[in-house]
Order: structure tokens, then sequence, then C-alpha cells
């Protein structure tokens, strides 16, 4: 939250010095125009994690879903920062106050405070991201709807092509923290070499995770560069050459140790070329279409057409993909272009499944 | 130079420390600033120094006004001060701290040793002093570095020096030397300002004196005066200078140490095979420079230290295995020699501190464990004992550190003479205190010896242990030298006190005489007129 | 020259030993802590008020509104003035509505609810606060109230859901083992410290990131979060090991704030009115004239910390058995910190650490609802904490910022202090005077502070 906060406060501080250097401009109109799109009688809600808006993962994406209904849909908004732990609850219950139509709220920690909210306020609705709600058996509660991504099956893919582009014949991965919604990706990363091992009689071996005895190496949070830069380097030290961090903001550590030792990265969440200073080095990156779906689910509301089905972000639905190559489109074989396009119609067929004890079910 | 203050007036907030004084210095003149402790003396010469600015009045140095902005400005001007504590480095040599903060240079600033050993060659030869350049400081006496800092004074073309208590870290034998080189600055017309509180010393050596009191100039004077009239203008009052007492009628030997070693932390010994005994009703002072072992020797009888080798025996109990609380509530009452920092808790109030070592038993605590203070109990004894102790103050849940250095120390002596003694050990029990109050921890301390109380008295003072003891053990690098009856006089004490045993002492001192002990004699002739 | 001397060579100072750099640290360390309990509650209200400035000034320059007007503000100076005015007012009543009191709340309940949040949320706060209150008194910088908070949530929580037990028994056996967890990793660092001498702000500091882990490792170990699943959660804490609600359902207000009322209570008993706060007390004044006492120093340090530790575990018992319910990696959040600035807020005294405790509680929830209102960052609130533990912290700096004369009215000397570190640091060097934060101007040991005959002019504080 520091860091968030330096962002903010750096952006501030700079915006009012520009400001006031181009203070002399004219007073606007009294009877300016109003919003872009027509008003909707609508207020979409965002509860962070201790991430923070700016974690370059999950609740930026949130956020940006939201500002997208706001300009596109004319939406009213709120949105709330936790700092701590303590806050999911009360954060929740003000966004109920604030006459809310639906609250959503980023990640696992948020599941109880949506849920006793969702419980006390049937008249709003509430999304959980990454996360289920953890009903008692055979409960149900019609306000409440999950947003859960099977990351497992675009990381299958960028499993595959990693391994088909190592030089080294090693891939690596590694996480922020040891949580289910980190590990699904490894997961399914660790399967994309296997099948590449399997189709190609390859033997490209993956460090920093084991599926089957679920370890690897982590770097204990989601935004410690400088302890991601360390892991990335011992795993390099391994003869990696591709290495994916799923990690938020501490994965961008992966970045300069990559860029020094030659080697490429594979990101995750959002398109590592546009969001990240590395896209010279990032081969693909695996996507979580997180935004897509906040704005889908705002604008199922403003339709009326709220439903707590739960939506599963695969490839099927485009809820997850793969990046494009951007720099490496040239590099990559056709014969992988082409493998990793039947892959991914194997896997919406349910001819290939991703097995994975995190994936969402 | 001459050195001419007019009104100088500096004040701390609502407290004024110097109050309109006006002094003269004339060149080569030995001008003695005599106040006790607290008249405002430093203050007064930081001020001259350029440490502080005076609030008003105007310094001059031969006629013309001058204001410093430090130090530097002083020293450029030609003022030198000696610090009663030094300010060296003791890794580096004569040549090295003489040349510190005003290295002569060469091209490319590279510093030029050889110039700075000249110097001090020069400077030791034209005033006798007899300091070697390239010996390190840490292998000097005390006497030898305060010359190395009045060399380095004089280095930087000192007209006017100040010492600042200089002779309180000296043996009389040492301060004997001190006064030589003080007249032969003074022929060479240098003047220097001598900072003390000494009575003696000022009559030995000053060619002028000036009293002050409470930051004010209370009377200027001749050397000629007797001792107890410059008490009398230092104190405001008539003071006895020597406190009465009986002949000690000591009774069997109840307290023993024997053989004991101690190390200090940096495993040097410290004190080196003491052995002492003291009987019920007798006061033994422990003598010497400060530094020689006396200090640790107290501390390792209350239990701070633990010995490498020796016994202490009370009433022929071993207090090895007991702790300084068990030995304190066993009948030990103990005076340590730095009052503030280990006598009192300066922020508690003078109550919190009465009960300092007793605020765990009753009664002043009681419950379960005596885990509960008692604040009446504690607050109404307090009370009893301060006016028993004439401690000038508010009231009781005052903090101790609104009182004057003689009524914490009064405070300290209540609560440690509050409890049935076996043994009563003080360290510098007057160190810092106004003659006033010196005065009444004498008597105090005399009165606990006629209950029969043995006493153990370590002090630096001279004049103290003559006053006090009954015998004097004189400590020098850890050992004994000797232990002499109190009747010993001066010079031979001052000898001891240089590591010179007992008897070569008695017939050394009878050769030769010390500045300070001629004026002694001449003292006693003079009250004895 | 003659064969006199002292073999002490070159200081005559009383105390045969050097001061070792570390003890000289710590003698810094510690004097500062006595000046910081020493802070006038003038400058504790200014430095608020200072934090509310500097807030406003931050709130102003991130809101969007405001930078339009400023861009037209030779314009129209006074649209800028307005909005500005507006978004204060919006921002500091939803700051205040969050935290006391809301008039705009739909019905009575909710409007005192802010309240009673503001208590929940001091809970914590107040506890943790007042171990590292014990431990300021005491001379000791205990920044290990994180840890220790952790340590009490872990044992509390799992007593909490692991075990089977009649209510009342429940409760109580989780908070204990709460006081034990915190009291455990408060007493590492005491033990260390008493019988190494080793620095307790490193150690403490240590603890903390071991503590941290030990948690993150916890979560995942079956056996102790008992869920099933796979994210780092913990089960919720059984509904018999939950402290009691204060107000009924719609508010969160639990026992634990009569916990940390009679906790305030304690402290404060301890502190004054025993006699191992007595011990405690005047290891943090003066350790040298306690040892002289008879105070087994060792001791009492290895037991403030061990008391402070504890208060720090109930803390975090009572922040899972009354709020949170169940564990998670970040469980203590920052509340270690906060009560650092608590004690510092609450001049270390109990009732000034419980009312800091419910200002600070009340700027976090307050935050929530200016935050959710008027879109006004919640880390605002991090810097007006920030602010008031820089100002507390330098209180010569709000003294300048204010022109107040110094509490006693002069340059401050301490006298014992400053004399005995020249003794110790002549030799060594006398270019350390700087330390002697007043006056560039005076040497310590050759000033002659007026002590002897000017009780009018002491500097301490009197009271407590």
């Amino acid at each position: 939250m520091k860091r968030s906060f330096k962002t903010r406060g750096t952006i501030a501080a700079t915006a009012a010095a520009a400001l006031l250097l181009s203070s002399c401009g004219e007073a606007p109109e009294e009877d300016g125009e109003g919003a872009a799109a027509e008003e909707v009688d609508y207020k979409a809600c965002l509860v962070s994690d201790e991430g923070g808006w700016d974690d370059r993962s999950f609740n930026q994406s949130a956020f940006e879903g939201l500002e997208m209904a706001i300009d596109e849909l004319g939406v009213d908004s709120a949105d709330a920062q936790s700092t701590a732990e303590s806050e999911y609850g009360p954060n929740v219950d003000t966004m109920v106050q604030q006459n809310c139509d639906v609250v959503f709220g980023v990640g696992f920690l948020l599941e109880e405070g949506l849920r006793e909210a969702a419980e006390a306020n049937p008249e709003t609705d509430f999304a959980l991201i990454d996360s289920y709600f953890n009903f008692e058996e055979g409960e149900e509660l019609e306000n409440a709807k999950p947003l859960v991504f099977n990351t497992g099956e675009a990381a299958y893919l960028a499993g595959y092509v990693a391994a088909a582009m190592s030089e080294t014949g090693v891939v690596g991965t590694w996480g922020g923290i040891q949580i289910p919604s980190v590990t699904v990706f490894m997961d399914g990363y660790a399967d994309g070499v296997e099948r590449y091992n399997e189709d190609n009689d390859g033997d490209v071996e993956l460090v920093g995770w084991d599926k089957e005895g679920q370890t690897g190496s982590f770097s204990g949070d989601f935004s410690d560069q400088t302890q991601g830069r360390e892991v990335t380097e011992q795993l390099l030290s391994q003869d990696a050459d591709i290495i994916m961090p799923v990690a938020g903001n501490a994965g961008v550590g992966a970045g300069p140790a990559l860029e020094a030792a030659e080697a490429k990265m594979i990101w995750v969440d959002s398109d590592g070329y546009e969001s990240t200073d590395y896209g010279d080095i990032v081969l693909t990156s695996v996507l979580k279409e997180i935004g897509q779906s906040v704005y889908a689910t705002i604008e199922e509301g403003t339709q009326d057409g709220f439903s707590n089905e739960s939506y599963v972000g695969t490839l099927e639905n485009e809820g997850v993909g793969l990046a494009p190559f951007h720099d490496f489109e040239d590099e990559v074989p056709s014969e992988v272009t082409e493998a990793i396009e039947q892959l991914r119609q194997e896997i919406i067929d349910g001819d290939t499944a991703i097995e994975s004890e995190n994936a969402p079910s | 130079m001459k050195l001419e203050l007019r009104g100088v007036t500096k004040r701390f907030g609502s407290f004024t420390a110097n109050d309109r004084i006006s002094l003269t210095v004339a060149p080569g003149e030995i001008h003695a600033l005599l106040g006790e402790n607290g008249a405002g003396k430093s203050t007064l010469m930081n001020t001259i120094y350029g440490l502080y600015s005076p609030d008003e009045g105007e310094i001059l140095l031969d006629d013309r006004e001058v204001s410093f902005n430090g130090p530097g400005d002083a020293v450029a001007a030609g003022i030198g001060m000696v610090h009663q504590h030094f300010m060296l480095i003791p890794v580096f040599t004569v040549t090295e701290s003489v040349a510190l903060g005003y290295e002569p240079t060469r091209a490319a600033g590279i510093m030029d040793m050889a110039v700075a050993r000249a110097k001090v060659l020069e400077i030791s030869a034209r005033f006798g002093f007899d300091v070697d350049p390239d010996a390190r400081i840490e292998d000097l006496p005390v006497g030898a570095q305060q010359r190395v800092e009045i060399i380095k004074a004089l280095s930087r073309d000192a007209k006017v020096l100040i010492l600042d208590e200089p002779t309180a870290v000296l043996t009389p034998q040492e301060t004997d030397e001190l006064i030589t080189i003080m007249g032969q600055l003074r022929d060479s017309g240098t003047s220097i300002v001598f900072i003390t509180h000494k009575l003696r010393e000022v009559r030995a050596v000053a060619d002028r004196i000036t009293v002050i009191r409470r930051g004010a100039v209370v009377g200027e004077t001749s050397p000629q005066s007797t001792e107890t009239e410059l008490a009398g203008l230092m104190v405001g009052r008539e003071v006895n200078l020597t406190t009465a007492k009986e002949p000690a009628d000591p009774g069997e030997v109840s307290f023993e140490v024997r053989g004991l070693t101690v190390l200090s932390s940096a495993d040097k010994v410290v004190v080196d095979d003491v052995d002492l005994s003291l009987r019920r009703g007798e006061i033994l002072v422990i003598a010497g420079v400060d530094g020689n072992g006396q200090s640790e020797l107290a501390q390792t009888i209350l239990g701070l230290r633990t010995p490498v080798a020796g016994s202490i025996l009370l009433d022929d109990q071993d207090l090895a295995p007991l702790s300084v609380k068990q030995r304190l509530a066993s009948g030990l009452g103990f005076v340590p020699e730095d009052r503030s920092t280990d006598g009192v808790i300066g922020a508690f109030t003078i109550t919190e501190n009465y009960v300092l070592d007793m605020y765990d038993r009753p009664p002043y605590s009681g419950g379960p464990g005596n885990a509960a203070l008692r604040l009446p109990v504690m607050r109404e004894a307090a009370q009893t004992q301060a006016e028993r102790f004439d401690v000038r103050m508010g009231t009781v849940d005052d903090p101790i550190s609104t009182l004057s250095g003689g009524n914490q120390q009064k405070v300290v002596l209540a609560r440690e003479m509050s409890r049935d003694l076996r043994l009563f050990v003080a360290s510098q029990p007057t160190r810092g205190l106004d003659v006033g109050s010196i005065e009444f921890v004498h008597r105090t301390i005399i009165e606990e010896r006629d209950k029969g109380t043995p006493c153990l008295i370590v002090s630096t003072e001279l004049d103290e242990a003559l006053n006090l003891a009954d015998r004097i053990a004189v400590m020098y690098r850890g050992k004994v030298v000797g232990i002499v009856p109190a009747s010993t006089s001066r010079d031979v004490l001052g000898l001891m006190m240089a590591g010179v045993p007992a008897d070569e002492a008695q017939a050394q001192a009878a050769t030769h005489h010390t500045v300070l002990a001629e004026a002694d004699e001449q003292a006693e002739a003079e009250e004895n007129q | 020259m003659s064969a006199s001397g002292s073999q002490q060579g070159m200081t005559p100072a009383p105390k045969p030993e050097q001061q070792s750099p570390w003890a000289e640290a710590e003698g810094r360390l510690s004097r500062a802590l006595r000046e910081l309990g020493q802070t006038s509650w003038v400058v504790t209200v200014l430095a608020v008020v200072v934090a509310l400035v500097v807030g406003a000034v931050l709130i102003l320059a991130a809101n969007r509104d405001v930078q339009a007007s400023l861009s037209y503000f030779f314009a129209q100076p006074t649209a800028f003035l307005e909005t500005s005015f507006q978004v204060l007012r919006e921002a500091y009543s939803a700051l205040f509505r969050g935290a006391v009191f809301d008039w705009q709340a739909p019905s009575a309940a909710r409007s005192i609810r802010p309240l009673t949040e503001t208590m929940v949320y001091s809970v914590p706060l107040i506890l943790a606060g007042l171990g590292i209150a014990i431990g300021f008194r005491s001379g000791m910088l205990n920044i290990g109230g994180q840890g220790q908070i952790i340590l009490g949530a872990t044992s509390a929580g799992f007593l909490g859901y692991a075990l089977s037990l009649p209510t009342g028994l429940h409760v109580l056996l989780a908070l204990a083992g709460g006081i034990l967890g915190g009291a455990i990793w408060g007493g590492i660092a005491g033990v260390l410290k008493a019988r190494t001498g080793a620095n307790e702000v490193i150690v403490t500091i240590m603890l903390n990131n071991i503590a941290i882990y030990l948690l993150a490792w916890l979560l995942q170990q079956q056996w102790y979060k008992q869920t099933g699943s796979n994210q780092p959660l913990s089960s919720s804490v059984d509904e018999s090991a939950q402290l009691f609600s204060l107000l009924g359902s719609g508010f969160r207000l639990h026992a634990g704030f009569l916990i940390a009322i009679l906790a305030t209570i304690g402290v404060w008993w301890l502190l004054e009115r025993s006699t191992l706060g007595f011990e405690f007390r005047a290891i943090g004044e003066n350790p040298e004239a306690a040892r002289t006492a008879g105070i087994n120093v060792p001791k009492a340090t290895a037991l403030v910390l061990v008391i402070a530790g504890g208060l720090a575990g109930l803390g975090g018992a009572a922040h899972v058995l009354g709020t949170e319910y169940r564990l998670a990696g970040g469980v203590a959040g920052t509340l270690g910190f906060d009560a650092i600035t608590v004690a510092l807020l609450g001049r270390s005294k109990p009732l000034g650490t419980f009312l800091a405790g419910l200002l600070l509680g009340g700027l976090r929830a307050g935050g929530v609802l200016m935050q959710a209102q008027t879109g006004t960052p919640i880390d605002i609130v991090l810097v007006l904490q920030a602010v008031i533990v820089l100002m507390i912290a330098a209180p010569p700096l709000v003294r300048a910022i204010f022109f107040l004369p110094h509490a006693d009215g002069r340059p401050r000397i301490r006298r014992r202090s400053a004399r005995r570190k020249t003794e110790a640091s002549a030799a060594t060097s006398s270019a350390r005077q700087p330390e002697l934060q007043t006056a560039s101007t005076s040497k310590a040991s050759s000033a002659e502070p007026p002590s002897a005959e000017s009780p009018s002019t002491s500097t301490q504080e009197p009271g407590k």
C-alpha cells in the first residue's frame, strides 16, 4: 500500500505542478457537458485486497474493467482499497451503505466478507473475483456470483511454447505465494512442458515447480521485486532460459535478471509486452481477462441480467488465453504455432483435460 | 595580553548563569576565579572561549572589543583553554595531538609533522616541560597529558590561557609541578585564568582572586586572605572547614577484605590483592588519585563486580554468594560515587528515590509477594527523613532532579542510613557538593561512626581524607600502598598517592616540601594566631 | 616528571571501562525514549494538527476537481478556493462520520455504528500499544509488536478452532494461548537482551520476519489450518471461542474492548503502583542506579519484554477471536507498527495509549468511509499516521514550526548523560558533540548547567 501511495502521490504532485504551470487557462462553461455516455442508474463498486489498484495484477485488471464500464456504460461507481485484512469486512459494508447495485471483491480473502454481506443484503448483488464462495452444503444465494478463471488451460499452451522454444532444454517458473490461483498457472505450465516432451520425444526439464509434490520456488509476496529477481537468478543458474513468474509486481523483478542473461520471459494475467518495461524479452503472456469479466458482469447488471451462475474463464469463452508473440512472431516456428492451435482446440473440445487440484471447480 | 570583561551576562531561559560580571586579567597575571560548583565559572569561561555568546556586556582584549563566533575565533585571538576533561585522542602521539585541528600542511595538503614536532620540542624546552613528542597519549600519566593540552594551546600562540579546574585530576606532587609551570608562563607574559574551588591552591599561586557566587562577582581579593575568609565569600556565610569529631573508639574487627583481586571488563587487574580490615566505630578512608581501583573496590563490596580472587567478610559471613539486593538488605549502606548516575534516578520523585533500594519490602510494599507499593507509607517516611536530614525541597513528590546536588546527596544518605547498618561504604560522598553540604555530609558520617558502624570512605580529596579519617589507606594502581594514621602529613600522602611506599615517602617528604604543604603550614599558623 | 599518574591512560573518568560503541548507542536510544515519554501534550496535539494540514494538502493535490479548478486559477481564483474547501469539508467530514457519528445514516443504530467501529479497530491497537509503552517506559524500543501479535493470533486462533470446549472456558483458554504466544515471542528477545546484551531493536525486527514466515508456513499445513482447501486460510474460530458481542448483531463491537479497558487499568497499576513496575521504570530511567540499588536488571529486562509480548499477543488474540475469526497471512496487517505510533502518541502512559488507540482506530474506521464516499485514497490515513509519528519523534521540529520555547525555556543539556558521555568519549572524539541536540555551542563537559542552585530550572517535567 505504500507503493500504491507513492505512485499516486507522485502522480498527484506532478499533476499539481503541471497544472500550476498551466493555471492560466480559461474557466469552463458553467453548464458544461455531462458524462460521455448516457446516464444509467446503476452503481458498480469494487473492493481491493491488500494489493491495491496498481498491483499490475488482478486488482488492477478488475479496476480497468470498472473504468471501462464507467466510460462505456455510464455507470456510477465507488471503490475502496483495503490496506489490511481487517478492512475487508468494513469496506464491503461501507459499499453496501453507499447503495451500490453490485459489489465486487477481488481475491479469495474477500470471500467471507462478501458472503456475509450477501446473506445480510439480498437486495445488493455481489461478485467475487478469483474464488468460489464457500457455501454450506446445499446453500445457494441468488445474489452471489463467483468469477473464476481456469488459467491452467492457457498456461498449458504457454508451457508447450516454452518447451518448444528453449535452447538449453530447461524452462522455469516461480510464484509469489503458494496459493491455488498462482499454482494453477504453474500446474498448467508443467503439463504443457510434459505434453511437448511426449509429442516430440523431448527431454525439456522444468525447474521451479514440481506438480507432483506441489512444491517449488516462491518469492514470498507479490510486491518485492528484489526477491523476485533473486528467485529468477536461482532458476537461471539451473540453466533455465525461459521463465514464467506468477507474482504480480514481484514478477517484474525477473525482467532485469532475464535481460542480463539474455533469457526470455512469459508474463501472466495481462499482456506483458504492453504492461511491463520488458516487452522485448516477453515471449508471450498467459492472459486472464478479469477486466472483461467485470465489465460483462456490470453490463448484465445494467440490463437486470445479473445471475448467480459462476463465470469460469476458459479458452473456449476467451476468459483466458495466450497473448501474441509480438517481437518473437518470426522466431516461433510455424509447426509450434500450429501445434498450439491444435492443442487449444483439443482443450476446448474437451479432448485434453488440464488436471490440477488448484483449478477452480 | 589584557583580558577584560565588562558586565557580561549570560542567561539560559529564565536562569541567569552570569550576572553582569566584570573583571580584568592583567598581562602576566595569574587570576584565580574562585567559586563553588554551579556558581557560573565554567559558563563564564565558555563565553570567553566563544562557545557561548553573551546576552549582554562585552569582552575586550587589549582594550579592543571582540566577539567570537566559536572557539576558532577565540583561538585566533590568542585565547587558549585547557578543559577539565582533556580533549585528546588516546592513540595519537603528542605531536599528532598538538597538530590536530591546526595541521601545518605542505603543498598538496600533506601534513608536515616535522614542523609540528619541532614546535612541541621548542615549547617543551622553553618551559622545561618534560614531554616526549613521540610518546602516545595513552601511555602518559595524567599530569603529562595536561601539559600536552597546555603545549597545544601555546602552539597556537595563546596569550591568555584558561585552566578549568586543572588540579582536579592531579596528585599533590603533580599539582606542585603545574604550579611551577604556571609561574613560568606568567613570567613569560602569558595571562592565566585559573578556575578552581580549592582554596589552598588559590592562595598558593594566584596574583589576584575573583570570587563569584550565584553567577555574580561577590568580591575581588588578594591571596593574603585566609582560607576562612575565602570560604566565607564563596559560600556567602561563615563555614567550618574542618568537622569537629571525637577520637574514634574502635571496637572489634567486623569487616574484612582478604586478598581481593578484581579485573576490569578488559581483563586488566584493577584491584590487586587488597587486604583491609575495619573495626566497629572507625572510619577508614581510601585515598588516592582517581582511577586507581578505589571505585572498583567499592563496587565489588556492593556486589556489582565479581572478584577473581579473595573474599569479603562481614561479621565473619562471606558476602560472595549474596546478590546486591541481599547485601543491602543485610545491613550494607552504600553511597555510590557518581550520585546522578548511580545514586538517584533524576526523573523519579524524592519519595521514589528515598525507597530506591527498599521499595520491595515492608513497610514500603505489601500484598502477596510484596507486589504492591504502599505509596502513603513511602511518602510519609520520605517526608520524615527529609526533614531529619534537612533536605531543602518543595514536596516529596517533586522529581529529585529539581534538587541541588547537596540536597540530592542528603536524600541518598537519608536512604542509606535509614536502615540498621553493619557496614557503611561511601564513594566520593562529597564530590560536586557545596561547602555547606560537605560539612553536613561529614557530620552525618561521623555520627554513623559514633553509632558503632564501621565506615569505609573512598575519597580523592586529600582534605576530605584528612578531615574524616581515623586511618587512611592509599591506593595506587589497584594496590594498597600503605595504611597510615590520619595524622600523616600531606606531603607523605601525596608521595604515597604516586606509588611510593609509606616509609620511603616519609624519608622523601622530609627533604622536599611542596608549595601546597607550605601554604598549608602557613594557613595553620594564621589560624592559630 | 615523576612516576605519578594513573593506569587509566586517558580519561580520568570515574567509570573504569570505556563504553563500547554499542553500549553508547544503547544509551543514546534509551535517552531518546525517556525524552519521548516527556513530550508535552501540546506537542501531541500540534502533531495531530500538522498531520491534518499535511493530509489536507495531499487530499487537494490528489483530487481531480481541485486540479481542474487550479488550471483556470487565475481566471477564476474563487473556484479553486471553493472547490478546495468543498473537497476538504467532504473528506474530513466523511472521516468524522466514519469514525464517530454518522448524521447521514439511515437509522439511529447505523449512525452510532461508526463509533463502535472505531472501538473495534482500537482493541488490538490499544493492547499492543500498551505493550510497546511498557517497553518505552523501561527504556526498550520493542519493534516486535508485529511478530508478537502474529504469534498471539496464531496461537489463539488455533486453540479457537482446533479444540472443542464449553463456551466460557474455550474463549479464556484461547486468550491465554494468545498471551502465551506473544509472551514467548517477546521473551525470546528479552532473554537474548538480558543474557547476551543483544540489541532488542534488531532482535525484535528479525523475530517479526520469522513470525510472518512461520504463519505463512503454518497456513500451508493442513494439520494447522484444518480447512481441506489449498487456500492459505485457516478454519473459522468456533462460536464457543469467540469474544461475545457487546451490542448484538449489526455491530461488531465485542468483549475485546472490555479487555482493552481492563488491560489499560492493569498496566497503569503495574507501572505506577507495583514493585515490578517500579523496577521497570527504574531500569528505563537509569539502569546504573537501578543496578546499584540492587535491582536485577537482566531479569527485569527479560520480564519487560515478556509482559510487552503478552499484551501484544493478547491484542492479536482479541483481533482473531473478536473480529477476524480466522487466520490469513496478513492477519496482523500493520497493527504492530501502528501500535508503536499509538504508544508514542500516548506518551507511553496507559491512559494516553488508550486514547491514542481510539484516535488511530478512528482514523482507520473513518478512512474506510472517506475512501468510499469521496474517493480520497485511504493512503491519506497512513500519511496522517506517519506525520504524527514524525512530529512526535522530533519534538524540536514541532517546537521550531510553532516557535514554542523548550519546556524549561533554555537549551537542553542533559546533565548527567551529557557529562558522562563526554567523559567517556572526550578521549576518543571531540567531534561528536552534535548529538547534544540543542546547542552546537555547548560543550557538555564544560557547560556548567546551573544544577546546584537552580531548582526552578529543572529539565524534568513534573508529574506522571
